[in-house]
C-alpha cells in the first residue's frame, strides 16, 4: 500500500530507500559467522536437510552465535550437499560432499576453533592468499554466470538478499522509462527466447505491445519438461526474484496487468519458494498496486503443472491456464496477438525472463559483448550423463562443444571414451565426436541438426547405445504426445514400434529406409512443436550412427551392451577368485550360483539382467562381463 | 460482407470471400481436398487429421487448408509430390489403427475415407505399417445407434455435433496420446450419460465410428 | 472407479468449491485441491465441480485423464515413484523400475491389491546429477541400486512373500 506522499516520489527513490532498509537490517548479520547449507531439490536429494539438521544441532549444542542459511543451487550437483562457510578473518570457503559427519568437524574446528577444514574445501569464494577459488579451477574460468551469478549464495526466500545485490533495481529504472523504451532496450540487446526456438524477445514484446485488446497477460513457462533439464528448477529455487523482476519488466513493457507462472507439477520446492517471494514482493510494493509508485499495477499468480511435457507448448499452456486438457492448437494467430483468453500474451521462458533485469541495468550493448553475434549473452546446461562434473553451468554462447564437455564438465567419467552428446532433449538431436570443436548457439545446432531446446545436454560414452537412447526420447514423446493429430499420435507410435524391434533383435533391414521416411513426415505432418521435433534424436543418430542401427539388425549385437534383449550376463571362469560371495548375495534374482568346483556361474533362465552381480564383482577380478549377442548357454 | 476476391486453385480461378477458409472455398467450387476433421462453422479448427495439406506459391512447405484464410490472389495446388506424400502418409497411418470391415460397415457407400481413397487413388490395406489396432469395446446402449471406437479416426465431428448442434454435450475427447478417444464422463455407456439420440453424432460422423443401426439391416 | 456415493468426499469437495471462484479456469486448481485432500479423483466429486463450474461433466473428466498427475482411484499407502527422464535412464533406473515391478507384482500405474504400494514413474524430478533416482512418499533419493529397493521395500514393512495375487489398473 503506497501513502499519497510517496506518490510524488520516483520510483527510484523508492527504491533506494528500500534498499537501504534492507541493507541495514543485513548489517549486523556479516559480522557473525554464517553456514550456509545448499538445500535445492538436488541437495535435498543428496541429504542436505540431514547435513543442515547437524549443523542446527551441533550450533545450538555449543552456544554458538552463528547462522544458518538455506540457499540454492550453486551448481555443482555432483559435489551435493553443498555447504559455504562465511567466518569473519577468512575468505568464504565452499566445501563438497558434507554429510553429517562433516558438518559436526565443520563447526567444532573451524566455527569452534580456527581450522577452516581445508582438505574438503573446494574452493573459496572471493580471491585470497590462502586458498584458489573458483575461477582458479576450468569450469569456473570457462564460465561465465549472469543468471547464474547468486544461484547458492543468497538466501532465496530472503527477498533483502536480492536487493542488496540491486535487485529489483532495474525494475524501479523501467518504471521510469516509457514502456517502448524498455522494449527498445530489450530489442537491441537481441535477447533470443531461451525456452527452446530462439525467438527474439524484443520482438515478441513488440508485436504484443502494438496488439489491440486489454487486458494483456504475461506468463513465465517454468514447466521444464525435457526429461533430463533442471536449471530452470534451478533458477526458481535459488533466485527466483530474479525472474519476478524480468516478468515484471515484461509485463510493464507491453501493457499487462496479469501474470502466471506456470510451474511444472514435479517442482513442489520450486513452487513454495516462488509464492514466498511473490507475498515478499507484494509486501515491498514490488507487486500489486501502483508499484514502486509509478502507477503500474500488476498482479501475480503461480499455476502448477498437472504432469503434461505437451504444456511447454505455448497454445497448449494457455489451454491449461484455462482449465482445459493441453492441447496445442493451430498458429497463428500467436498468443503475441491472441493468447490466453484470446487476449495478447507474452510467453517467455524462466532463463529468459531472468536475463532482462541484467540487460536493463547494464545496457543492451553489455549483453550484445557476450556471445556470438546473433546469439548473444550466455547459455545455461545442464551437463549430465558420463560426464565427470555434472551439474549446471554457464558459459558463453559459442562455446565449442570440446571445452564445455573437457574444461567444464571435467572430461568423461571414469577416463571413458567420449562418444556423442545430446543436447536439447526429446527435441534435440545428437553430436558425435566430429562435432566437437562446433561452437555451440542457437544456429549452429538448429544447422548441425541439434536444437538448444532447453539446453539439457547429456555426455555418452561407449556403454550408452545410441539405438536405445533414440528409442528412450521417442517413447517418451510419444508417451507425452497430446493425441490430437495424426502424424504425432500414429507416426510416433510406429517410429516406436520400429526401434523396439530393432532394440529386441526383430529388426529387418528395410526397416531403416521406412524409419527414416516416417520422421521425415511426422516432422513435416504434424501440429505443433512436440510432433514436429520428436523425430530429431531418430534422424541425428540415424545419420551419425547408422552403423550401430545395422549392426542390432543384422548381427543381433548391441555394441554397446546396453540392449536388454542383445546381452547375456556371463561370468568367466578363469576369472573368478572362488573365494568371495558377493556376487551370488547380490543377485535379487538368485540367478548366481556356486558351481562344484567353487567357480561362481549365472542360470540365464532366472537371470533379470539387473547388472548388479557385475557391480558387485570387485574391481581386481571383473569376472562378471555382458555378452552380446546373447548367448543362451552359460559360456560362450 | 466483404466482397468476393479471385484465388486460383490447381489453375482454375473461383471466387470467394477473404477470410473464408480456402478448405471451404475450394469445396465449394467443387475441387475436393481430403478433410476429416474440417468443421465450417468452427472458428477454431482443430486442423487434427492433417489431410487437407494443399500448396500456396510462396509459401515452403504445405499448411493445413482448413485453417488457411483466404486472400486476394492466392494461388494454390491440391496436388504436390510434398502434398501427396503427406496425405498419403497421415492417411496410411490413420488406417493403421482402424478396424477396416467395409463389408460389414452400415457406412460402406457414404464414408469419407473410402472417398479419400478413391479420389487421391490410395489403397485401403497399408502394408508398410505395424497394425495398430486395438479391441476396445463397442457401445451399442443408444439403441438406434452405435458407437466402434475401433472405428474412428478422432476427427471430433461426432462431439462438435453433440454439444452446438444437440446442444446436449455428453461426448468428448478423453485421455491423452495413443489412448485418446471419444468417450462420456467416466466412459460410461452413452444412453446412461444423458444421451437424447437425436442422432446429430451420428450424422456429423465421416468414419464408421458412429453407425445408425438401420444402416445395418437395410 | 467407486461408484457409491461418499458423502464425506463430497462434503470436502463442496468445502473446496467455496474456497474458489466458481469459473471454468479454475478447474485444475480445484482438481488438485481435490486431489491433495482426497488423495484422488472421486465420481461424484468431479461431476460436483463440472455442475458448480457450469461445464460438462465430460470436460472433467477430460481434464481428469489427460493429466498425469490425476488419479481416479484412491493410491496406495506409499507412493513409489521411479524416475526414468534422460539421465536416470542412462544410468539404469529402468532396471530400478524392474525390481520394484517384479518385488511388489505390480506394473507402474498400478497399486497392489492391498492398497499398500502404488508404483509410478516419472520423467526427471529435477535431480539427474544423482540418477537414478525415486521419490518415495515424497522423499526424493538418489544413487538407487537393485539392492537398495529392497532395503526400501524392508524399510516401509514390505514383506517379500506379500507380492501376490491380481492387481487393480489405475487410468
Ligand atoms: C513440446 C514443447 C515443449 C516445450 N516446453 C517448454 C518448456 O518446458 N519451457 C519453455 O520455456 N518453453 C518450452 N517450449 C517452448 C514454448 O512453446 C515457447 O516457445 C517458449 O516458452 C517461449 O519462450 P522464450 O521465447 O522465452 O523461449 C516448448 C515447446 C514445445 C513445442
Ligand atoms: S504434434 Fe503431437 S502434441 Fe502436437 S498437437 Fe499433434 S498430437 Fe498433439
Ligand atoms: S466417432 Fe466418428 S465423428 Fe466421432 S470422432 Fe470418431 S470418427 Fe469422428
Ligand atoms: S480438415 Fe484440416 S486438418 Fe483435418
Ligand atoms: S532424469 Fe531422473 S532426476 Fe532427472
Amino acid at each position: 500500500m503506497k501513502t499519497a506522499a510517496t506518490l510524488e516520489v520516483a520510483p527510484d527513490q523508492i527504491y533506494r530507500d528500500l534498499q537501504h532498509a534492507a541493507r541495514q537490517r543485513l548489517t549486523g548479520e556479516k559480522e557473525e559467522p554464517l553456514v550456509m547449507v545448499g538445500t535445492a531439490t538436488c541437495g535435498r536429494a543428496a541429504g542436505a536437510l540431514d547435513t543442515l539438521a547437524a549443523f542446527k544441532e551441533e550450533i545450538v549444542r555449543r552456544h554458538l552465535s552463528v547462522r544458518v542459511r538455506e540457499v540454492g543451487c550453486l551448481g555443482d550437483c555432483y559435489l551435493e550437499p553443498m555447504v559455504i562457510i562465511q567466518k569473519p578473518g577468512y575468505p568464504p570457503f565452499i566445501y563438497g560432499e558434507v554429510d553429517e559427519g562433516k558438518a559436526r568437524r565443520l563447526v567444532a574446528d573451524f566455527l569452534v576453533n580456527d581450522d577452516p577444514c581445508l582438505e574438503f574445501a573446494m574452493a573459496a569464494l572471493e580471491p585470497n592468499d590462502i586458498f584458489p577459488t573458483l575461477a582458479d579451477y576450468p569450469r569456473g574460468f570457462y564460465e561465465q554466470r549472469v543468471i547464474t551469478e547468486l544461484c547458492g549464495i543468497i538466501d532465496p526466500t530472503e527477498i533483502d538478499q536480492y536487493l542488496d545485490h540491486e535487485g529489483y533495481a532495474a525494475l524501479a529504472r523501467a518504471l521510469s522509462m516509457d514502456p517502448g523504451e524498455v522494449v527498445a532496450q530489450v530489442k537491441e540487446s537481441k535477447l533470443r527466447g531461451r525456452g527452446g526456438a530462439g525467438f527474439p524477445t524484443g520482438l515478441k514484446w513488440e508485436t504484443c505491445r502494438k496488439a489491440p485488446g486489454t487486458p494483456k497477460y504475461v506468463i513465465c513457462n517454468a514447466d521444464e519438461g525435457d526429461p533430463g533439464a533442471f536449471m530452470d528448477r534451478a533458477l526458481l529455487e535459488s533466485n527466483p526474484h530474479q525472474v519476478l523482476e524480468g516478468l515484471l519488466i515484461a509485463a510493464y513493457a507491453v501493457g499487462a496487468s496479469q501474470g502466471y507462472i506456470y510451474v511444472r507439477a514435479e517442482y513442489p520446492l520450486a513452487v513454495e519458494r516462488l509464492k514466498t517471494a511473490l507475498d515478499q514482493a507484494r509486501q515491498r510494493g514490488l507487486l500489486g498496486e501502483n508499484i514502486l509508485g509509478s502507477g503500474f499495477s500488476l498482479d501475480l499468480a503461480v499455476f502448477q503443472g498437472s504432469g503434461a511435457f505437451v504444456c511447454g507448448e505455448e497454445t497448449a499452456l494457455i489451454a491449461s491456464l484455462e482449465g482445459r486438457p493441453g492441447i496445442p492448437s493451430h498458429r497463428p494467430p500467436f498468443p503475441a496477438v491472441s493468447g490466453l483468453y484470446g487476449q495478447p500474451t507474452v510467453i517467455n521462458n524462466v532463463k529468459t525472463l531472468s536475463y532482462v533485469p541484467h540487460i536493463l541495468r547494464q545496457g543492451p550493448d553489455w549483453f550484445r559483448g557476450i556471445g556470438t553475434t546473433d546469439s548473444p549473452g550466455t547459455a545455461v546446461f545442464a551437463l549430465a550423463g558420463k560426464v565427470a562434473n555434472t551439474g549446471m553451468v554457464e558459459v558463453p554462447m559459442g562455446t565449442t562443444l570440446r571445452r564445455l564437455v573437457f574444461d567444464v564438465g571435467g572430461g568423461i567419467k571414469d577416463g571413458k571414451e567420449f562418444k556423442a552428446v545430446l543436447i536439447g532433449g526429446p527435441s534435440g538431436g545428437c553430436l558425435p565426436e566430429t562435432a566437437l570443436d562446433l561452437a555451440i548457439d542457437f544456429d549452429s545446432l538448429q544447422q548441425a541438426g541439434a536444437m538448444m531446446g532447453s539446453g539439457g545436454l547429456v555426455v555418452l560414452d561407449a556403454d550408452d547405445c545410441m539405438v536405445e537412447i533414440a528409442r528412450f526420447f521417442l517413447e517418451f514423446t510419444q508417451k507425452e504426445s497430446c493425441g490430437k493429430c495424426t502424424f504425432c499420435r500414429l507416426g510416433t507410435k510406429q517410429m516406436l514400434e520400429i526401434l523396439t524391434d530393432i532394440t529386441k533383435g526383430r529388426g529387418k533391414p528395410e526397416d531403416l529406409t521406412l524409419l527414416w521416411e516416417l520422421a521425415g513426415d511426422v516432422k513435416a505432418g504434424s501440429l505443433c512443436g512436440l510432433g514436429k521435433t520428436a523425430p530429431n534424436p531418430v534422424l541425428s543418430t540415424l545419420r551419425h550412427f547408422r552403423h550401430e542401427y545395422e549392426v542390432h539388425i543384422d548381427e543381433g549385437r548391441c555394441p554397446a551392451r546396453m540392449c536388454q534383449d542383445l546381452i547375456t550376463y556371463y561370468i568367466v571362469p578363469q576369472k573368478c577368485t572362488k573365494l568371495c560371495n558377493v556376487c551370488v548375495g547380490s543377485c535379487p534374482a538368485e540367478a548366481v550360483y556356486t558351481r562344484p568346483d567353487g567357480i561362481k556361474a549365472i542360470n540365464q533362465e532366472l537371470c533379470i539382467k539387473c547388472n548388479n552381480c557385475l557391480v558387485t564383482c570387485p574391481p581386481e577380478h571383473q569376472a562378471v562381463v555382458k555378452i552380446s549377442p546373447p548367448s543362451p548357454a552359460e559360456g560362450a | 460482407m466483404a466482397a468476393k476476391v479471385k484465388i486460383t486453385i490447381d489453375g482454375r480461378e473461383i471466387e470467394a470471400s477473404p477470410g473464408d477458409r480456402l478448405l471451404w472455398a475450394a469445396l465449394d467450387s467443387g475441387i475436393y481436398i481430403p478433410h476429416l476433421c474440417g468443421i465450417r462453422e468452427e472458428n477454431h479448427p482443430p486442423a487434427s487429421c492433417r489431410l487437407c495439406f494443399v500448396e500456396i506459391a510462396g509459401m515452403p512447405n504445405p499448411v493445413t487448408s482448413c485453417t488457411q484464410p483466404v486472400t486476394a490472389g492466392m494461388v494454390v495446388y491440391t496436388r504436390s509430390s510434398q502434398v501427396d506424400r503427406l496425405v498419403r502418409r497421415g492417411f496410411q497411418l490413420l488406417l493403421s489403427a482402424y478396424h477396416l470391415r467395409c463389408g460389414e460397415c452400415p457406412k460402406n457407400h457414404t464414408c469419407e475415407i473410402r472417398r479419400i481413397a478413391k479420389e487421391r487413388g490410395l489403397k485401403l490395406r497399408v502394408k508398410d505399417l505395424r497394425p495398430l489396432d486395438r479391441d476396445l469395446p463397442v457401445d451399442a446402449s443408444a439403441g438406434d445407434f452405435v458407437y466402434d471406437p475401433n472405428r474412428c479416426v478422432l476427427c471430433g465431428q461426432c462431439a462438435w455435433a453433440c454439444r452446438h448442434r444437440a446442444g446436449v454435450g455428453i461426448l468428448g475427447f478423453v485421455r491423452r496420446g495413443m489412448e485418446r478417444r471419444i468417450a462420456t464422463f467416466g466412459e460410461a455407456p452413452i444412453l446412461a450419460s444423458g444421451c437424447t439420440r437425436c442422432g446429430e453424432c451420428v450424422k456429423a460422423c465421416p468414419a464408421g465410428g458412429l453407425t445408425f443401426q438401420k444402416e445395418a439391416s437395410g | 472407479m467407486p461408484d457409491v456415493e461418499n458423502h464425506d468426499e463430497l462434503r470436502q469437495v463442496t468445502e473446496i468449491l467455496q474456497r474458489h471462484s466458481l469459473e471454468p479456469g479454475n478447474l485444475i486448481p480445484i482438481l488438485q485441491e481435490v486431489q491433495e485432500e482426497l488423495q484422488y479423483l472421486p465420481r461424484e466429486g468431479m461431476r460436483l465441480v463440472g455442475r458448480s463450474l457450469g461445464i460438462p461433466e465430460v470436460d472433467v473428466y477430460s481434464v481428469a485423464t489427460f493429466y498425469n498427475q490425476f488419479r481416479l482411484n484412491p493410491p496406495g499407502r506409499n507412493q513409489i515413484k521411479v524416475c526414468l527422464g534422460t539421465a536416470c535412464h542412462m544410468m539404469g533406473g529402468y532396471i530400478i523400475l524392474d525390481c520394484f515391478e517384479r518385488r511388489l507384482n505390480v506394473h507402474e500405474g498400478e497399486t497392489t491389491p492391498d492398497r499398500e504400494f502404488s508404483l509410478e514413474r516419472v520423467a526427471c524430478v529435477g535431480c539427474c546429477t544423482l540418477a537414478p533416482v525415486t521419490v518415495v512418499n515424497e522423499k526424493t533419493e538418489g544413487k538407487v541400486t537393485p539392492t537398495r529397493v529392497d532395503g526400501i521395500l524392508a524399510g516401509l514393512g514390505f514383506k517379500k512373500d506379500q507380492a501376490a495375487g491380481k492387481v487393480e489398473a489405475e487410468v
